[in-house]
């Protein structure tokens, strides 16, 4: 196990560094740069020319990269090219709203998916899990934006419970719960539903599974059999599709963020690409994609944990 | 004594079937009492019966009672039957290696047994000394090392083993165990004897179900004949199970000598092979095989010996290996680089097929598809071939119009080999392909082989825990202990005079029944033998 945790994490530091240097060659693509942006159509291409040398822009690709990866390395991810701050502030900004945000949503997901995976799987075929089903069908089909709509249309402009938007909170949002409510409920019930779906049809599976039997042949009660000898067999696929959701929610959910005008993670991406802030998108792209690849690192840690006949025989 | 299980005019009917009728049965401490039948004959509706159990749509009256609790009563299961499972009764199934958890260490699923059942082992250190007792008297280690270790990683057998100690660790006063000796080489069967004549020494009611006579009267004291659902007859083993003389199995199926100086069919020289990357693991040292064309070559050894790693190289299946494979002289690469040629040349016939099979599919059209997919016959053509080899392994049309999930692990044990006998192979690679066959099937299937190697000149490497049977059909004997070859050449040869241990240790277990094997100096002989693989 520690071998395999060390390989694995050795291959994400790999990944880590192929990525930096994709994310870097990307963002060189971008068409125009900071400095054509910067000016109005009058402006002379002496001028750019001159705004170029002073951002550093006309230096040839590799030695750009070598500064660019030093800073990374010693934490300083340059200088937003629009605002003129540090791109650390923009980046702790906007990931901040967005983190919360995810962490609420799972927090909340995980339980609730292992609840409602184990009802309907336990009881699979009965009303309660064909009406369950039938829900959880359903609202995984739904689009999150029809569904946010609703849920404003509904308690905030109809009945006035809860705020519709972050705008007005500013910096103080994580002080104010009730801003979490709506955009919390969107974010699980596509989660949830597909979660659930994961852990019920792994909890068939190791129902009829003989330990499960013989578990309860040699006097295993009722709930204890269901926790600790159907679970961890159960929740195998559901740690990976986890680790999917935990990738789509921390990319910031851009349906959400701009139908609640959350400042997060997706918004500041959107934001940077049109000005050409290319410090900026180099950042943040690389900070979701250190994320996404630390999170499939645990996934795979706690499936092998959990499973750990994975490896395959050759 | 008192008996601890105690059965009186126990009926189960499931609709207007009636699966047991008035059956009555006694198991009495400190010895181990047979309940011996046919397959179907209702032995497993007793046993989980003892345990208030039922499977679904059978319907149970009669009285169980257990330890003085009546787990059944004239109105089916009682509620009191929970409180005994486990602690009173513990049953052990019929494929124990399933009723492992493969998310949890044994260690923690044997304290977490002991726990439950002990009431003394609250304490987790009291706990784990229970665990570590249980996995002695099965015959495991029982250092940590071995209990912070998951059930794949351990052999077949030795996972029959950890079954039993989770059986045993519950404290049971009654063990039940539904055929204990399925798929187990003569060895392992050797061992089995002796622990459970060690478990009846030890005061425990011992039932065990089984249709192996050989076994039975090893080991039981007293039988009970079941037949169709009905006590035919009851009493001492050796009345109701006279010893056989052991020449009488079915006419041996001999091929035709090989043709001396024959050409070798497949050659394996200097094998070796590893379990994990970076050589690690050895699991075969220095192996050399040959199978000659028509000819035959028996592998045998105990459980864990590496067989089946052999068979995996051999097939091409186990990549991590050394050494040189040569088929009629040529190099013979692994599956992934072979010719179509090549593919079709060798085939692989393994033990546990059920999940080769596709379960949407009928299984003859799988059979059909080798055929068309290396021998480029027309699907037409090949389903009239499958089911000319079908028909001479003793399956009907009907069974071959099902889908596999609808067959018996010996019906899809033969459809395996019918799907590699329509590639028309040079070489047949046969790993435990009659374990879960009848007497009737496994003439058949030697049947089958002795026609091929006469009429094909397909070269056969048999690898067998049925020692006898082993006999009948290779010409060349290779004996594997540990990963190594021990014992090799002409069979008759080996068998006359063996020149190692694991030899003679194989031929004193082919005769089980008929000498007496119970007593603990030779289980404990083989102990040391079958080491985990680490």
């Amino acid at each position: 196990m520690l071998r395999y945790a060390l390989r694995r994490s050795g291959w994400t530091v790999v990944q880590l560094a192929v990525l930096s240097v994709l994310v870097f060659l990307l963002t060189d693509l971008l068409p125009g740069d900071a400095a054509t942006v910067g000016f109005n159509e009058q402006a002379d291409l002496d001028q750019v020319a001159r705004l170029r040398e002073q951002m550093g822009l006309d230096r040839p690709l590799a030695t750009r990269f070598a500064d660019w990866a030093h800073g990374l390395l010693t934490g300083d991810l340059g200088t937003s090219l629009v605002g003129g701050g540090p791109v650390g502030d923009v980046l702790a900004h906007s990931v901040a709203a967005t983190a919360a945000l995810a962490a609420v949503t799972i927090l909340l997901l995980v339980p609730l998916a292992v609840a409602v995976g184990l009802v309907t799987g336990l009881r699979a075929g009965s009303r309660t899990d064909r009406v369950v089903s039938a829900v959880t069908l359903t609202l995984t089909s739904v689009p999150d934006f029809v569904l946010a709509l609703l849920l404003v249309a509904l308690f905030s402009l109809r009945l006035g419970w809860l705020p519709s938007t972050w705008v007005g909170a500013d910096d103080l949002w994580w002080q104010r719960p009730e801003l979490f409510v709506l955009p919390v409920v969107v974010l699980l019930a596509r989660t949830v539903c597909v979660l659930s779906r994961q852990i019920r049809a792994g909890t068939i599976t190791s129902l009829g599974a003989g330990y499960t039997v013989q578990a309860r042949r040699l006097g295993v009660p009722p709930v204890r059999l269901v926790l600790r000898h159907l679970l961890p067999n159960a929740a195998v696929p559901g740690v990976q599709e986890l680790a999917r959701t935990g990738d789509q929610l921390l990319g910031g959910v851009l349906v959400v963020e701009a139908v609640f005008a959350i400042p997060g993670t997706a918004t500041a991406l959107v934001d940077a690409v049109q000005n050409r802030d290319v410090p900026t998108v180099q950042a943040l792209t690389l900070t979701l994609a250190a994320v996404a690849c630390l999170l499939n690192l645990a996934a795979d840690l706690v499936s092998r944990r959990l499973a750990p006949r994975t490896e395959v025989l050759r | 004594m008192e008996p601890v299980i105690e059965v009186r005019g126990l009926t189960a009917r499931a609709g207007t079937a009636v699966l047991l009728d008035d059956v009555d049965l006694a198991v009495a401490p400190g010895e181990v009492t047979a309940l011996v039948g046919p397959s179907g004959s209702g032995k497993t509706t007793v046993a989980l019966a003892l345990l208030g159990e039922s499977a679904p749509g059978v319907r149970l009256t009669g009285t169980v009672g257990v330890a003085g609790t009546a787990v059944v009563s004239a109105d089916g299961p009682t509620p009191l039957a929970p409180a005994v499972r486990g602690r009173v009764v513990a049953y052990m199934p019929q494929h124990p290696a399933h009723a492992l958890n493969p998310a949890r260490r044994i260690g923690s699923v044997l304290t977490e047994l002991a726990r439950l059942h002990r009431p003394e082992a609250h304490r987790r250190q009291a706990a784990a000394e229970y665990a570590a007792g249980a996995l002695r008297t099965a015959g495991m280690p029982d250092g940590p090392a071995t209990l912070r270790r998951f059930p794949h990683q351990f052999s077949g057998g030795q996972r029959q083993r950890v079954a039993l100690a989770q059986v045993l660790v519950c404290g049971p006063r009654a063990v039940v165990l539904d055929e204990p000796s399925t798929g187990l080489d003569t060895v392992a069967r050797l061992r089995l004897a002796g622990e459970l004549a060690r478990l009846a020494a030890q005061g425990i009611a011992v039932l065990l179900l089984s249709h192996d006579h050989d076994l039975v009267r090893a080991v039981a004291a007293r039988t009970i004949l079941l037949d169709r659902g009905r006590v035919t007859d009851m009493g001492g083993t050796a009345a109701l199970l006279p010893v056989r003389p052991p020449a009488a199995l079915p006419a041996p199926a001999t091929g035709p000598s090989p043709s001396s100086g024959g050409r070798n069919a497949l050659e394996a020289h200097g094998l070796s092979a590893w379990l994990r990357p970076g050589r690690r693991g050895e699991v075969l040292h220095d192996v050399t095989v040959r199978v000659p064309e028509a000819g035959c070559t028996g592998v045998v050894g105990p459980s864990g010996s590496g067989k089946t790693v052999l068979a995996r190289c051999l097939a091409g299946l186990h990549e991590r290996h050394d050494g040189r494979l040569a088929l009629f002289g040529e190099p013979l690469p692994v599956l992934r680089h072979r010719t179509p040629r090549q593919i079709r040349a060798v085939q692989y016939v393994w033990q546990e097929v059920r999940n080769s099979f596709d379960e949407r599919r009928t299984v003859l059209d799988q059979v059909a598809r080798t055929a068309v997919r290396l021998r480029g016959l027309s699907p037409q053509e090949a389903v009239r071939r499958a089911r000319q080899v079908w028909e001479r392994l003793g399956l009907s049309s009907e069974q071959a119009a099902r889908h596999a999930g609808a067959l018996s692990g010996g019906e899809l044990q033969r459809a395996a080999l019918a799907r590699a006998l329509l590639a028309e192979p040079d070489v047949l690679i046969c790993d435990e392909i009659t374990t879960a066959l009848d007497a009737v099937s496994t003439r058949l299937v030697t049947e089958e082989i002795a026609r091929l190697r006469g009429e094909s000149r397909t070269a056969v490497l048999w690898i067998g825990h049925d020692l006898r049977l082993v006999e009948q059909l290779a010409d060349d004997l290779v004996v594997l202990d540990r990963g190594g070859v021990v014992d090799s050449g002409d069979r008759r040869a080996v068998l006359a005079s063996p020149r190692s241990e694991t030899t003679r240790l194989l031929l004193r277990s082919r005769d089980l029944g008929s000498a007496a094997v119970t007593g603990p100096s030779t289980p404990h002989g083989v102990q040391g033998k079958e080491q985990p693989q680490s």
